[in-house]
């Protein structure tokens, strides 16, 4: 850590952890009630709807704290200053924490905007819409005051507006159904293949840069390649999502193409890790964050990229469309491009802000594993159930419950392997919360 | 390659899907009045529209293929199993869902909100979507027919029985819906000609029954074949 500022990443970092495991805790609740029948007194108080309220949610409000930390780690490092006003960063987190937990709480009590993944209702939004606001100016006033711009901060701050821009599309109420949707995904879509992805590679950028010793110019050659490819594949491929929904035929097309290719710059990504894990300067110190990386950049490829394209085809979309192949995806890909990306950077920064130069990296490891071998193969009894539903229900078209009793196997198995998933993630919390600088073996 | 050019490509590459995403969300707000009727978007629709969302609906169920994937797609559910159906299921949902492993939370909603909420499910199921959901397809559903008449070896009528939805309700064999009675000995209760009737017109046959008419789901060459297909299992 060479900025004082910089700790105020640490309280981000310290706040989305237990978030992350109450998100998992709640996943839980959701695939065990695919798996046994909850009693009807249950339901009616606590049902599937509420927890995946709470499981998306918290999913958001995680990640954005890992981003938004991350940032206030990277920026004075990046625009060799501090950060412009370390109270409002404080502000805004205390603001963002009190709006989930008023909006989990809320949801218990059917306080909600009823549309999936945006249950956050109006007057809980609108502080949201200020948090976010606070943040970038405190950020642009950081960069703006340093003016020393880089392409790493550049991408990011762009990322983080765009990020805050696309939200606006999710506050309104639409009366019409197909345009709900339509500027839903704005929302969603963009987020994820968008906003999301221009902070995710200029965060990699950064840690790649610091963990390798690679020159500047070379990563941000790169970076600008990706972004680049991710925003051409990423904008008009948002139409994958509008086949079904009463838009018009050409959509088919647009989709079709453009999300064909949105693997490319995951590729790309990938290639560019291990090249440059390859042609590093520095000696290696900590070898889990050189895991996360690569993890993340391989799980990434397989999550978004590979899970990805198998079913936006429109003639295979058209029978696995808002079946459980979309869960599959979705688990995969949030976990590859997002979940490993923050556990990363929190392993990148906690260390240095607790001034360890070596730690004990044994139970990370433990961790790390646990997590992606249980995520990979819930992506696997996932996908099983959702080819199943898609076969049974799309193409014989036999009743939903049919196909749920087909499926119920596999989502007991997910249920397990959810478990499993837990107590990697309760290993990896509990570890960066703890982190202990490593014990030279005795000779 | 310089940083330079790898800045242009990024320039260029976003602005050219930037563009033609702009230009199809334009040509979109022109085409959905048709696509999606809006003249018959009544306040109706919105306000069942708002009952939808005021529950949560669509984080258990799915509408247009969005949402959560725990209980069925909505788009054409009033096709699928009628307005009573719907009625039946909200109002009661303990009772309709009493067999089956699945449950749906009592919601209490009142008649009148039933009412916006059934608007709204008709609206959606208008929708010119491209023939989705697959299942409730007239066009791909003969097909399926075809397809499964020829490679398994069924009757037709087991064919059509399958692949109209008729067990989403009913149960042949234990597979199959709970709502309904299980037809497995539909033959010793009933003649063809006295399934035929009553799936046309069931309300006509027992004033108290929850099942929709099949006037516009069947031709009349598939009720032929149905009502043979039921009429055999003795």
């Amino acid at each position: 850590m060479e900025f004082r500022s910089q700790k105020i990443a640490y309280w981000y970092f310290t706040a989305a952890l237990p978030l992350f495991v109450l998100q998992i805790v709640m996943g839980l609740y959701l695939a065990y009630s695919y798996t046994f029948t909850v009693p009807q007194s249950v339901v009616n108080v606590f049902p599937f709807a509420t927890a995946r309220a709470m499981h998306t949610n918290l999913l958001v409000l995680w990640m954005l704290l890992g981003f938004m930390g991350g940032t206030y780690y990277i920026i004075p490092e990046e625009t060799k200053s501090e950060i412009f006003s370390e109270k409002l960063a404080y502000l805004q987190l205390i603001a963002l924490l009190a709006v989930g937990v008023i909006a989990l709480v809320g949801f218990f009590f059917g306080w909600t905007k009823g549309r999936p993944l945006l249950e956050i209702p109006p007057p809980l939004n609108y502080i949201v819409v200020v948090g976010a606001l606070i943040f970038l100016f405190n950020v642009g006033m950081t960069m703006i005051k340093a003016n020393r711009w880089t392409a790493t901060q550049g991408t990011l701050l762009g990322g983080l507006v765009f990020l805050a821009i696309m939200y606006l599309f999710g506050v309104p109420f639409y009366k019409n159904e197909v345009l709900d949707w339509y500027y839903w995904w704005w929302v969603i879509h963009l987020w994820v293949e968008g906003a999301w992805e221009l902070i995710t590679a200029s965060i990699f950028a950064f840690v790649l840069m610091k963990l390798t010793g690679v020159e500047r110019e070379v990563v941000e050659k790169w970076l600008y390649v990706e972004i680049g490819l991710f925003l051409f594949t990423g904008l008009a491929g948002t139409g994958h999502h509008y086949y079904w929904i009463g838009a018009p035929r050409y959509w088919l097309w647009i989709g079709g193409v453009f999300s064909a290719l949105e693997p490319l710059p995951i590729v790309l990504m990938l290639i560019d890790t291990m090249r440059h894990v390859k042609e590093r300067k520095n000696p290696i110190v900590n070898r889990l964050t050189w895991t996360y990386a690569v993890g993340c950049a391989v799980m990434h490829m397989i999550g978004a990229g590979v899970w990805g394209f198998l079913h936006t085809l429109p003639q295979i979309n058209y029978y696995t469309h808002g079946s459980q192949v979309t869960v599959s995806h979705g688990h995969l890909a949030f976990f590859g491009a997002y979940a490993l990306l923050n556990l990363m950077t929190f392993y990148f920064a906690i260390p240095r802000m607790k001034g360890i130069a070596e730690y004990d990296d044994t139970r990370g490891k433990y961790g790390f594993w646990i997590m992606t071998c249980a995520m990979m193969m819930m992506g696997l009894t996932f996908g099983v159930a959702g080819v199943l539903q898609s076969y049974v229900e799309r193409v014989l078209g036999l009743g939903f419950m049919t196909a749920q009793s087909y499926m119920r196997l596999w989502m007991g198995a997910t249920f397990f392997l959810g478990l499993v998933f837990l107590s990697g993630v309760l290993t990896t919390v509990t570890d960066l919360l703890t982190i202990r600088p490593k014990v030279q073996a005795q000779q | 390659m310089t940083k330079k050019t790898a800045f242009w490509i990024f320039l260029i590459g976003t602005i050219s899907s930037a563009a033609v995403f702009l230009w199809a969300t334009y040509d979109m707000h022109r085409q959905v009045v048709t696509l999606a009727h809006v003249d018959k978007l009544s306040a109706q629709v919105v306000a069942g529209k708002k009952v939808f969302e005021k529950h949560n609906c669509n984080d258990c169920h799915t509408i247009l293929g969005f949402g959560a994937y725990y209980a069925p797609d909505l788009t054409r559910v009033v096709q699928r199993i009628g307005e009573d159906g719907i009625r039946f299921r909200v109002k009661n949902p303990e009772k309709a869902f009493a067999d089956s492993w699945r449950k749906m939370p009592q919601q209490n909603l009142t008649d009148a909100e039933i009412t916006d909420l059934l608007a709204f499910f008709t609206w959606v199921g208008e929708v010119n979507n491209n023939d989705w959901p697959p299942q409730d397809s007239k066009k791909r559903i003969s097909r399926g027919e075809q397809m499964m008449v020829a490679s398994v070896g069924v009757s037709p009528g087991a064919a059509v029985f399958q692949s109209k939805g008729c067990m989403n309700c009913h149960s042949l064999h234990g597979t199959g819906g709970t709502f309904g009675p299980a037809l497995d000995q539909e033959g010793r209760r009933k003649t063809v000609e006295e399934i035929e009737h009553y799936v046309l017109d069931p309300k006509g046959v027992n004033p108290k029954a929850m099942m929709p008419p099949q006037k516009d789901n069947l031709s009349q060459r598939e009720l032929e074949e149905v009502a043979r297909f039921l009429a055999t299992l003795k």
